[in-house]
Protein backbone atom coordinates (compact mmCIF):
# COMPACT_ATOMS: atom_id res chain seq x y z
CA UNK A 1 0.00 0.00 0.00
CA UNK A 2 2.77 2.47 1.07
CA UNK A 3 4.61 1.32 -2.22
CA UNK A 4 1.64 2.27 -4.14
CA UNK A 5 1.04 5.58 -2.98
CA UNK A 6 4.61 6.64 -4.18
CA UNK A 7 4.84 5.20 -7.10
CA UNK A 8 0.81 6.80 -8.33
CA UNK A 9 2.32 10.45 -7.69
CA UNK A 10 5.58 9.72 -9.59
CA UNK A 11 3.64 8.62 -12.53
CA UNK A 12 1.22 11.18 -12.51
CA UNK A 13 3.94 13.89 -12.20
CA UNK A 14 5.92 11.98 -15.38
CA UNK A 15 2.37 12.56 -17.23
CA UNK A 16 2.47 16.29 -16.79
CA UNK A 17 6.06 16.27 -17.26
CA UNK A 18 5.31 14.24 -21.04
CA UNK A 19 2.43 16.93 -21.42
CA UNK A 20 4.57 19.86 -21.05
CA UNK A 21 7.39 18.66 -23.15
CA UNK A 22 4.91 17.17 -25.97
CA UNK A 23 3.08 21.39 -26.04
CA UNK A 24 6.74 22.49 -26.15
CA UNK A 25 7.99 20.54 -28.77
CA UNK A 26 4.81 20.51 -30.96
CA UNK A 27 4.52 23.59 -33.79
CA UNK A 28 1.87 26.19 -32.41
CA UNK A 29 1.29 29.32 -31.79
CA UNK A 30 -0.20 29.58 -28.37
CA UNK A 31 -1.01 33.52 -28.77
CA UNK A 32 -3.12 32.40 -32.14
CA UNK A 33 -6.81 32.41 -31.23
CA UNK A 34 -8.90 29.88 -33.59
CA UNK A 35 -11.82 31.96 -35.41
CA UNK A 36 -14.94 31.13 -34.27
CA UNK A 37 -16.26 31.20 -37.65
CA UNK A 38 -14.95 28.48 -39.09
CA UNK A 39 -17.17 26.19 -41.10
CA UNK A 40 -19.92 28.56 -40.87
CA UNK A 41 -21.25 31.21 -43.43
CA UNK A 42 -19.38 34.58 -44.42
CA UNK A 43 -20.98 37.68 -42.27
CA UNK A 44 -22.91 39.35 -45.10
CA UNK A 45 -22.26 42.93 -46.14
CA UNK A 46 -22.61 46.00 -48.00
CA UNK A 47 -20.11 48.40 -48.59
CA UNK A 48 -18.42 50.71 -51.10
CA UNK A 49 -15.94 49.64 -53.62
CA UNK A 50 -12.57 50.80 -53.82
CA UNK A 51 -12.06 50.99 -57.57
CA UNK A 52 -15.87 52.00 -58.88
CA UNK A 53 -18.57 53.88 -57.82
CA UNK A 54 -20.81 50.66 -57.46
CA UNK A 55 -21.37 49.08 -54.11
CA UNK A 56 -19.81 45.96 -52.74
CA UNK A 57 -22.35 43.41 -52.02
CA UNK A 58 -21.05 40.24 -50.64
CA UNK A 59 -23.75 38.12 -51.59
CA UNK A 60 -23.25 38.86 -55.08
CA UNK A 61 -19.31 37.97 -54.52
CA UNK A 62 -19.31 35.11 -53.21
CA UNK A 63 -20.54 31.35 -54.18
CA UNK A 64 -18.59 30.20 -57.28
CA UNK A 65 -15.35 29.57 -56.44
CA UNK A 66 -12.58 28.75 -53.43
CA UNK A 67 -11.93 32.75 -52.70
CA UNK A 68 -9.06 35.01 -50.41
CA UNK A 69 -10.39 37.06 -48.20
CA UNK A 70 -7.73 39.72 -46.84
CA UNK A 71 -8.03 42.51 -44.68
CA UNK A 72 -5.46 44.81 -45.39
CA UNK A 73 -4.58 48.88 -45.15
CA UNK A 74 -1.73 50.94 -47.00
CA UNK A 75 -0.62 52.00 -43.06
CA UNK A 76 0.28 48.35 -41.95
CA UNK A 77 3.71 47.38 -42.61
CA UNK A 78 3.24 44.01 -42.17
CA UNK A 79 0.44 43.98 -45.24
CA UNK A 80 2.83 45.44 -47.42
CA UNK A 81 5.49 42.18 -46.59
CA UNK A 82 2.91 40.03 -47.30
CA UNK A 83 1.30 41.40 -50.64
CA UNK A 84 3.85 39.64 -53.01
CA UNK A 85 2.25 36.16 -51.64
CA UNK A 86 -1.35 37.66 -52.28
CA UNK A 87 0.07 38.83 -55.54
CA UNK A 88 1.16 34.81 -56.26
CA UNK A 89 -1.84 33.81 -55.24
CA UNK A 90 -3.86 35.74 -57.63
CA UNK A 91 -1.01 35.35 -60.91
CA UNK A 92 0.46 32.16 -59.73
CA UNK A 93 -2.37 30.13 -58.46
CA UNK A 94 -5.15 32.13 -60.25
CA UNK A 95 -7.16 31.93 -56.99
CA UNK A 96 -9.37 34.75 -56.43
CA UNK A 97 -8.76 37.29 -54.24
CA UNK A 98 -10.79 40.16 -52.48
CA UNK A 99 -9.25 42.58 -50.13
CA UNK A 100 -11.19 44.74 -47.41
CA UNK A 101 -9.46 47.99 -47.09
CA UNK A 102 -9.40 48.64 -43.10
CA UNK A 103 -9.65 52.27 -41.80
CA UNK A 104 -7.57 53.54 -44.56
CA UNK A 105 -7.55 56.07 -46.93
CA UNK A 106 -9.13 55.69 -50.45
CA UNK A 107 -6.84 57.60 -52.88
CA UNK A 108 -3.72 56.60 -50.66
CA UNK A 109 -4.84 52.83 -51.48
CA UNK A 110 -5.40 53.43 -55.05
CA UNK A 111 -1.75 54.64 -54.88
CA UNK A 112 -0.28 51.77 -52.98
CA UNK A 113 -1.85 49.24 -55.35
CA UNK A 114 -0.49 51.40 -58.72
CA UNK A 115 2.91 51.06 -57.17
CA UNK A 116 3.33 47.32 -55.45
CA UNK A 117 0.77 45.83 -57.96
CA UNK A 118 -3.19 44.54 -57.65
CA UNK A 119 -3.72 41.11 -56.91
CA UNK A 120 -7.43 42.08 -55.36
CA UNK A 121 -10.35 41.62 -57.83
CA UNK A 122 -12.11 43.88 -55.91
CA UNK A 123 -11.96 45.58 -52.58
CA UNK A 124 -14.17 46.58 -50.39
CA UNK A 125 -13.92 49.71 -47.75
CA UNK A 126 -14.01 49.11 -44.28
CA UNK A 127 -13.87 52.81 -42.81
CA UNK A 128 -15.62 52.11 -39.84
CA UNK A 129 -13.74 48.67 -39.14
CA UNK A 130 -17.61 47.59 -38.46
CA UNK A 131 -16.84 44.49 -41.41
CA UNK A 132 -13.85 43.26 -39.37
CA UNK A 133 -15.63 43.03 -36.39
CA UNK A 134 -18.11 41.06 -38.34
CA UNK A 135 -15.88 38.67 -39.42
CA UNK A 136 -13.97 38.24 -36.07
CA UNK A 137 -10.98 39.95 -37.09
CA UNK A 138 -8.63 41.38 -34.19
CA UNK A 139 -5.32 42.36 -35.79
CA UNK A 140 -4.55 43.07 -39.67
CA UNK A 141 -3.57 41.29 -42.12
CA UNK A 142 -5.75 38.84 -41.58
CA UNK A 143 -6.76 36.41 -44.62
CA UNK A 144 -9.52 33.98 -45.09
CA UNK A 145 -10.23 30.88 -47.19
CA UNK A 146 -13.82 30.90 -47.99
CA UNK A 147 -15.39 27.71 -50.31
CA UNK A 148 -17.72 27.84 -53.35
CA UNK A 149 -20.19 27.28 -50.87
CA UNK A 150 -19.38 30.47 -49.01
CA UNK A 151 -18.05 28.60 -46.11
CA UNK A 152 -15.10 29.83 -44.10
CA UNK A 153 -12.18 26.80 -44.23
CA UNK A 154 -9.32 28.64 -42.47
CA UNK A 155 -8.06 32.18 -40.89
CA UNK A 156 -4.55 33.06 -41.25
CA UNK A 157 -3.93 36.36 -38.33
CA UNK A 158 -0.13 38.01 -39.48
CA UNK A 159 1.41 38.39 -42.71
CA UNK A 160 1.32 35.30 -45.01
CA UNK A 161 5.07 34.35 -45.21
CA UNK A 162 6.67 31.69 -47.59
CA UNK A 163 5.54 28.91 -45.04
CA UNK A 164 2.14 30.12 -44.55
CA UNK A 165 1.76 30.40 -48.56
CA UNK A 166 2.50 26.61 -49.08
CA UNK A 167 -0.27 25.80 -46.13
CA UNK A 168 -2.62 28.04 -47.46
CA UNK A 169 -2.60 26.20 -51.32
CA UNK A 170 -2.58 23.06 -49.54
CA UNK A 171 -6.11 23.60 -48.10
CA UNK A 172 -6.89 25.71 -50.93
CA UNK A 173 -6.31 22.45 -52.92
CA UNK A 174 -8.18 20.53 -50.04
CA UNK A 175 -11.17 22.72 -49.88
CA UNK A 176 -11.48 22.02 -53.80
CA UNK B 1 16.92 57.53 13.98
CA UNK B 2 17.68 54.29 11.81
CA UNK B 3 14.08 52.74 12.72
CA UNK B 4 12.29 55.71 12.33
CA UNK B 5 13.53 56.47 8.56
CA UNK B 6 12.57 52.85 7.97
CA UNK B 7 9.79 53.52 9.34
CA UNK B 8 8.65 56.53 7.17
CA UNK B 9 9.89 54.75 3.64
CA UNK B 10 7.34 52.04 4.76
CA UNK B 11 4.66 54.06 5.55
CA UNK B 12 5.58 55.92 2.54
CA UNK B 13 5.36 52.70 0.03
CA UNK B 14 2.52 51.48 1.53
CA UNK B 15 0.32 54.29 1.33
CA UNK B 16 1.79 54.82 -2.58
CA UNK B 17 0.63 51.91 -3.03
CA UNK B 18 -2.65 51.78 -1.84
CA UNK B 19 -2.94 55.27 -4.18
CA UNK B 20 -1.66 53.35 -7.10
CA UNK B 21 -4.72 51.05 -6.17
CA UNK B 22 -7.01 53.08 -6.13
CA UNK B 23 -5.94 54.97 -9.03
CA UNK B 24 -5.70 51.69 -11.38
CA UNK B 25 -8.79 50.20 -10.29
CA UNK B 26 -10.91 53.41 -11.15
CA UNK B 27 -8.53 53.70 -14.89
CA UNK B 28 -10.65 53.23 -17.67
CA UNK B 29 -10.55 54.72 -21.28
CA UNK B 30 -13.77 55.51 -21.86
CA UNK B 31 -13.26 58.75 -24.14
CA UNK B 32 -15.90 61.49 -23.63
CA UNK B 33 -17.79 61.40 -26.57
CA UNK B 34 -18.22 58.01 -26.43
CA UNK B 35 -20.08 58.27 -23.36
CA UNK B 36 -23.88 57.81 -23.45
CA UNK B 37 -26.51 60.47 -22.63
CA UNK B 38 -28.64 58.31 -20.71
CA UNK B 39 -26.54 57.44 -17.45
CA UNK B 40 -28.63 53.75 -16.94
CA UNK B 41 -27.31 53.17 -20.30
CA UNK B 42 -23.85 53.88 -19.98
CA UNK B 43 -23.66 52.10 -16.46
CA UNK B 44 -24.87 49.16 -18.61
CA UNK B 45 -22.30 49.32 -21.55
CA UNK B 46 -19.66 49.51 -18.27
CA UNK B 47 -20.56 46.80 -16.95
CA UNK B 48 -20.35 44.79 -20.30
CA UNK B 49 -17.04 46.08 -21.85
CA UNK B 50 -15.58 45.10 -17.92
CA UNK B 51 -16.53 41.32 -18.81
CA UNK B 52 -14.97 41.95 -22.45
CA UNK B 53 -11.42 40.86 -23.32
CA UNK B 54 -9.52 43.38 -25.62
CA UNK B 55 -8.29 41.01 -28.44
CA UNK B 56 -5.39 42.85 -29.21
CA UNK B 57 -3.96 42.87 -25.63
CA UNK B 58 -5.75 40.12 -24.28
CA UNK B 59 -4.91 40.59 -20.69
CA UNK B 60 -6.97 43.87 -20.19
CA UNK B 61 -10.98 44.24 -21.18
CA UNK B 62 -11.90 46.80 -23.40
CA UNK B 63 -13.03 49.08 -20.71
CA UNK B 64 -9.31 49.66 -20.15
CA UNK B 65 -7.86 49.33 -23.34
CA UNK B 66 -6.67 51.95 -25.39
CA UNK B 67 -6.39 49.71 -28.76
CA UNK B 68 -8.33 50.83 -31.49
CA UNK B 69 -10.33 47.57 -31.65
CA UNK B 70 -11.36 48.06 -28.12
CA UNK B 71 -12.56 51.71 -28.92
CA UNK B 72 -14.79 50.14 -31.93
CA UNK B 73 -16.27 47.51 -29.42
CA UNK B 74 -17.09 49.59 -27.01
CA UNK B 75 -19.03 52.11 -29.53
CA UNK B 76 -20.47 48.92 -30.72
CA UNK B 77 -21.92 47.99 -27.47
CA UNK B 78 -23.39 51.37 -26.77
CA UNK B 79 -24.96 51.74 -30.50
CA UNK B 80 -26.46 48.49 -29.47
CA UNK B 81 -27.97 49.50 -26.08
CA UNK B 82 -29.48 52.20 -27.76
CA UNK B 83 -31.03 50.33 -30.33
CA UNK B 84 -32.74 48.77 -27.25
CA UNK B 85 -30.68 44.74 -27.54
CA UNK B 86 -30.39 43.14 -24.49
CA UNK B 87 -26.88 41.93 -22.68
CA UNK B 88 -27.67 38.72 -23.60
CA UNK B 89 -28.06 39.37 -27.46
CA UNK B 90 -24.77 42.03 -26.82
CA UNK B 91 -22.70 39.03 -25.61
CA UNK B 92 -24.13 36.31 -27.85
CA UNK B 93 -23.04 39.03 -31.13
CA UNK B 94 -19.82 39.54 -29.21
CA UNK B 95 -19.30 35.96 -28.95
CA UNK B 96 -20.55 34.45 -32.10
CA UNK B 97 -17.54 36.25 -33.71
CA UNK B 98 -14.54 35.88 -31.16
CA UNK B 99 -15.57 32.87 -28.99
CA UNK B 100 -15.99 32.51 -25.38
CA UNK B 101 -11.94 33.92 -25.73
CA UNK B 102 -13.53 37.08 -25.84
CA UNK B 103 -14.85 36.73 -22.06
CA UNK B 104 -13.07 37.63 -19.57
CA UNK B 105 -14.69 35.07 -17.23
CA UNK B 106 -14.74 31.33 -18.96
CA UNK B 107 -18.18 30.23 -18.75
CA UNK B 108 -19.59 27.52 -17.34
CA UNK B 109 -20.33 25.11 -19.95
CA UNK B 110 -20.11 21.33 -20.95
CA UNK B 111 -17.04 21.75 -22.70
CA UNK B 112 -15.35 23.62 -19.64
CA UNK B 113 -16.41 21.46 -16.72
CA UNK B 114 -12.81 20.20 -16.21
CA UNK B 115 -11.14 23.60 -16.09
CA UNK B 116 -13.69 24.76 -13.30
CA UNK B 117 -13.99 21.19 -11.44
CA UNK B 118 -10.72 19.57 -11.93
CA UNK B 119 -9.05 22.21 -8.79
CA UNK B 120 -11.46 21.08 -6.64
CA UNK B 121 -10.40 17.15 -7.53
CA UNK B 122 -6.85 18.43 -7.23
CA UNK B 123 -7.37 19.65 -3.80
CA UNK B 124 -9.67 16.82 -2.56
CA UNK B 125 -7.11 14.17 -3.73
CA UNK B 126 -3.72 16.41 -2.46
CA UNK B 127 -5.67 16.69 0.60
CA UNK B 128 -6.46 12.93 1.03
CA UNK B 129 -2.69 12.33 0.29
CA UNK B 130 -1.29 14.56 3.36
CA UNK B 131 -4.24 13.09 5.26
CA UNK B 132 -3.53 9.52 4.96
CA UNK B 133 -0.17 10.24 5.37
CA UNK B 134 -0.21 12.13 8.90
CA UNK B 135 -2.21 9.52 10.12
CA UNK B 136 0.16 6.82 9.45
CA UNK B 137 2.87 8.60 10.57
CA UNK B 138 1.01 9.07 13.64
CA UNK B 139 0.30 5.12 14.10
CA UNK B 140 3.67 4.78 13.90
Amino acid sequence: MKKKLTILPSIFFLLILITFFYLLIIERNPSEIPSNLLNKNIPQFETDSLFNDKKFISSQKFGDEIILVNFFATWCKPCRDEHVYIKRFSNEKKIKVIGINYKDNKNKTIIWLKKLGNPYSDVAIDKSGMIAIDWGVYGIPETFIVDSNKIIKYRHVGPITQKMYKKINQIINESK
Amino acid sequence: MKIRSILIKVLFSISFFLLMHVVLINSHSVEPDEILKNQKQEQRARDISKNIRCMVCQNQSIDESNAPLAKDLRILIRNKIKNGQNDDEIYKFLTDRYGDFILLDTPFKLSTLALWFLPFVFFIIGFSIIYLHNKRSKNV
